[in-house]
């Protein structure tokens, strides 16, 4: 969002807007691009020394969207406390319209990408972790040192969540 | 008295336990058997199947789930035209949240006549840990589990399809040859479980 050495991050009213910017997690409405199973872990990378969780969704399943919710507020619970939620739709590429609007109307406070369209899912699947099948949603919790920590597969609560992330960040 | 009924609940409820937590079972080791009743109200036991198929093809598939029904045209196709070799599909519903009547509508409305049951309590796809629809396993006349995974690797267009993962195994199956890939992968609705 702010590019490193870039004047604009120098100057005063800027350093402002990123204090509040950290303060208060930002809702991401829009798609933050395509990852492919090389750039889910570059992107990953980027967040070395906080815990992550991963949730893999689609606009079409219902779980997903029920579960979505909670995440945003795990963001905003705990993001300042070293949480970083990344999502990560699966949808078609001719559902992208359809993952724009879900996302304008959550309004999440979590960045969200799009599985690159392309190659086989398998890959993708077996990159990800070797027991996930394939089902939605799904997500996996990085521990600080960049390990999976946990799978979460199916719809999860709340509070299921909160006790896994309680759990790393301590 | 009372002691040994508590008993008798807690090893009852321990042997649901083990069911629900049954492991996937692998290639080459024997498929579940499972006795189910068709929405038209036949009774249908796996094992029988298999001793009167070449191959039996079992299908966990949904009403509403996209990917699930990305594939309802191939299923029916695929079910008329290895029918003629000796194969049967069958589809099984394990969705709590689509009941008897909507399972009905859809197969008529998709023209799919294979055999089809609904699941109460998600028990079958408990005892296969089948995790979400579309998921397909090929039994074969033994009993014996010989594939597991996906129909093909492109849900949206079927014309484009270059990896006919289902077909090629029944192929190799039916040509009493090794299946050269028995475990595929595929994204997929979640199971609705009780």
């Amino acid at each position: 969002m702010f590019a490193r050495g870039s004047g604009f991050a120098r100057s005063r009213g800027a350093a402002c807007a990123l204090v509040l910017a950290i303060a208060t997690p930002p809702s991401v409405s829009r798609i933050a691009g395509e990852l492919d199973a090389a750039g889910l872990a570059r992107r990953l990378a980027q967040e070395k020394g906080r815990v992550v969780l991963v949730n893999f969704w689609a606009t079409w399943c219902e779980p997903c969207r029920e579960e979505f919710p909670s995440l945003s507020r795990l963001q905003k619970a705990y993001g300042g406390r070293g949480l970083t939620v990344l999502g990560v739709s699966t949808d078609f590429e001719s559902q992208r319209a359809g993952v724009e609007k879900f996302l304008a109307e959550q309004r999440p406070s979590f960045p969200n990408y799009r599985k690159a369209s392309g190659g086989d899912d398998q890959s993708f699947i077996d990159a990800v972790d070797r027991s996930w099948g394939g089902e939605l949603p799904f997500s996996v919790l990085y521990g600080r040192d960049g390990r999976k920590a946990k799978i979460l597969s199916g719809k999860h609560s709340y509070g299921d969540f909160e006790r896994e992330v309680s759990r790393l960040l301590s | 008295m009372r002691h040994a009924r508590i008993a008798l609940a807690a090893a009852a409820l321990l042997q649901v336990a083990a069911l629900a937590a049954a492991a996937a079972p692998e290639i080459g080791a024997p498929a579940p058997d499972f006795r189910l009743q068709t929405i038209d109200g036949k009774d249908f036991s796996l094992a029988e199947a298999a001793k009167s198929h070449k191959a039996v093809v079992v299908m966990f598939i949904a009403t509403k789930c996209p990917y699930s029904n990305a594939y309802n045209d191939r299923m029916r196709d695929l079910a008329a035209a290895y029918g003629k070799q000796g194969v049967l599909f069958v589809g099984i519903n394990s969705n709590k949240t689509e009941p008897l009547a909507e399972v009905v509508a859809h197969a008529r409305e998709h023209g799919h006549v294979f055999p089809i049951m609904k699941d109460p309590d998600n028990k079958v796809a408990d005892l296969y840990d089948a995790r979400h629809t579309p998921e397909i396993y090929v039994v074969d006349p033994s009993g014996k589990l010989r594939y597991h995974g996906r129909i093909d690797e492109n849900y949206e267009d079927a014309s484009k399809v270059t990896s006919p993962d289902l077909k090629n195994a029944l192929d190799d199956l039916l040509a009493n040859r090794q299946i050269a890939k028995a475990e595929t992968k595929a994204f997929g609705c979640s199971i609705k479980r009780v």
